[in-house]
């Protein structure tokens, strides 16, 4: 065991055993941490590995959340079912927009992305028939009960398996295509990688993760609004995995986790909780460029000739 | 198959806007040649390597390997259909290590397994010397080292066709016979290959046959102490000179 993975095992064992010591507050504020986590992390795989700093994100999991509740009210689709509906169609999303965006890098890619996140913004405030528009989407819970202890858990094991996956995927050659598409993309091609089939790969695989953490998250709170695909949204997903760590998945999550946290402790500053979370972006970009992930699971002893081996899983 | 067929390139034209780069080229190579692609600065030899190696499309032409047509396939399939190239300022995976480097383009054959692929690599490694680089990351490179890396790249494609876009630009002169020494022992050991300069000077020891481009054009091929004394080639170069 690396003592990468002690870090985590630590930091699970602490989050599996939180709901026995912290209060509800707490408990309920940890679930929709997990909901972060998931769309950082997923993130921190398609713009720190891949490359694609993508800012429809948070329109992916929108996406998934209003399917399957849509689906679920108007069909009467048993919510699993639904679920799975939407991951699917976030995936085909996926698909379609890192085939629309093959050609374009940096910036371009930003503002397209989130021109089209915005359209989709707007789509869910415009159709007040099928989405309720702003005033958001009523969606039933899966739990019944008052505690939020089910979702802390459900939520929790959905962020462990999608690290798992996204593991799983990165130890094949597929993540060591992801890294050098990043790198430079005509080389890789040029290295006989089918550049085109892995950009789509990657959006797909993430894509269907932010829908994912938009099904969880729907029940979850109860409400669904166009209010999740908003600019500063997306914002907080990527100040997370950046703080976390944006070349590691587990790190990206684990920020997702504090900055969430701190904000939750911070509530009585309002906007200015907004500085606190930039002058925190800034300090870890001069004094932890990798994220304070790496930071924590950085081994006394190791020899910084070794810090080639970073950037992976 | 004729071996004067291994690799022809046929008519090939580029435009960009208004400028037309490569201007009806025409080349081609028997098995184990080894050529020098030379001309002035802008003549148009990196935007020949592109439609070689598949990265650009050509606006007219084909290019055939092996007798296999590979026009207008995207670069991937020609890299695993054996072309393999080095650019003129080198672009490596900088974020990667030297050994990842090197086992990107021999996983991309699907059948190839990662323990092969990087006992392989310590093979090109060491025909390189650079072993003891085998998990610094690429950025952490000289540029001469980098040139060396970009090459055991390429190599690791088992390329039928090498494509060298000037291998000798900006490297240091003990590292330039080095790399000399690579492409000789390369090309003895079978490799076809194009290595391409601005300069003919540096390369007339190494090829025996020369071709010279100016403005997109093909002006003269052969052996290379013939087209050094070339008239259109002199007129070409000091042409070149002049206008600057
Ligand atoms: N991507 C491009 N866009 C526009 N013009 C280009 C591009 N690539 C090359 N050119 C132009 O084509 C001509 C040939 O360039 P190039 O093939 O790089 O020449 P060389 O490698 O012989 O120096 C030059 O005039 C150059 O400016
Ligand atoms: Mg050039």
């Amino acid at each position: 065991m690396t003592r990468s993975h002690a870090v985590q095992a630590v930091l699970l064992i602490a989050a599996l055993a939180l709901p026995a010591w912290a209060g509800p507050y707490w408990v309920h504020v940890g679930a929709i941490a997990w909901y972060y986590a998931l769309l950082a992390s997923s993130w921190a795989l398609l713009a720190g590995y891949a490359g694609q700093f993508s800012f429809a994100h948070v329109a992916f999991a929108a996406l998934g959340g209003y399917a399957s509740a849509l689906l679920s009210l108007h069909f009467g689709i048993p919510p699993g079912i639904g679920v799975v509906a939407g991951i699917v169609l976030a995936m085909v999303a996926g698909a379609l927009i890192g085939w629309l965006v093959l050609r374009l890098t940096g910036p371009y890619l930003a503002l397209f992305t989130l021109a089209l996140s915005e359209i989709f913004r707007l789509m869910l405030v415009a159709e007040q028939q099928l989405t309720r528009g702003s005033l958001g989407l009523q969606v039933p819970g899966w739990f019944g009960g008052e505690s939020d202890r089910p979702y802390y858990y459900f939520g929790l094991s959905l962020l462990v398996a999608a690290l798992l996956l996204m593991a799983g995927l990165l130890r094949t050659r597929v993540g060591l295509f992801l890294r050098a598409i990043r790198d430079d993309e005509g080389a890789a091609r040029a290295a006989g990688v089918n550049t085109t089939l892995y950009k789509i790969l990657v959006f797909v695989v993430t894509s269907g993760l932010a829908g994912l953490a938009g099904t969880y998250y729907g029940p979850f709170v109860g409400i669904l609004t166009p209010s999740m695909v908003i600019l500063p949204e997306m914002g907080l997903v990527i100040a997370m995995a950046v703080i976390g760590g944006i070349e590691s998945l587990p790190g990206a999550a684990v920020g997702a986790v504090i900055v969430y946290g701190l904000s939750e402790l911070t509530r009585e500053y309002g906007q200015w909780r907004f500085v606190l979370l930039g002058l925190a972006l800034i300090l870890v970009q001069r004094f932890a460029q990798n994220g304070i992930f790496a930071v924590l699971e950085r081994p006394l002893l190791r020899p910084p000739a070794v810090e080639a081996e970073r950037g992976r899983g | 198959m004729d071996e004067a067929e291994f690799f022809a390139a046929d008519g090939l034209s580029k435009h960009f806007g208004g400028i037309i780069a490569v201007d009806g080229l025409s080349i081609s190579l028997s098995r184990g040649e080894l050529v020098g692609l030379i001309g002035p600065n802008g003549s148009g030899k990196t935007t020949t390597i592109n439609m070689v190696a598949g990265a650009l499309r050509p606006d007219e032409g084909t290019i055939r390997l092996r007798g296999v047509t590979m026009t207008g396939s995207p670069a991937h399939v020609f890299a695993r259909g054996g072309v393999a190239r080095t650019f003129q300022v080198p672009r490596l995976f900088r974020r990667m290590t030297v050994l990842e480097n090197l086992i990107v383009p021999a996983l991309s054959n699907p059948a190839a397994r990662r323990a092969e692929a990087e006992r392989r690599a310590g093979e090109v490694l060491s025909f390189l010397r650079l072993e003891h680089l085998t998990r610094s990351l690429a950025r952490a490179l000289s540029g001469g080292q980098q040139k060396l890396l970009e090459l055991g790249r390429a190599l690791m494609l088992r390329p039928s066709l090498l494509l060298l876009d000037e291998p000798f630009a900006g490297v240091h002169p003990q590292l330039l016979a080095q790399i000399m020494e690579h492409i000789g022992s390369l090309n003895a050991g079978g490799h076809t290959i194009i290595v391409v300069d601005h300069n003919i000077d540096a390369i007339r020891s190494l090829v025996r046959r020369t071709v010279v481009m100016a403005q997109g054009r093909k002006i003269a091929d052969g052996p290379s102490e013939d087209v050094l004394r070339d008239p259109a080639v002199i007129r070409a170069y000091t042409g070149a000179r002049d206008a600057h």
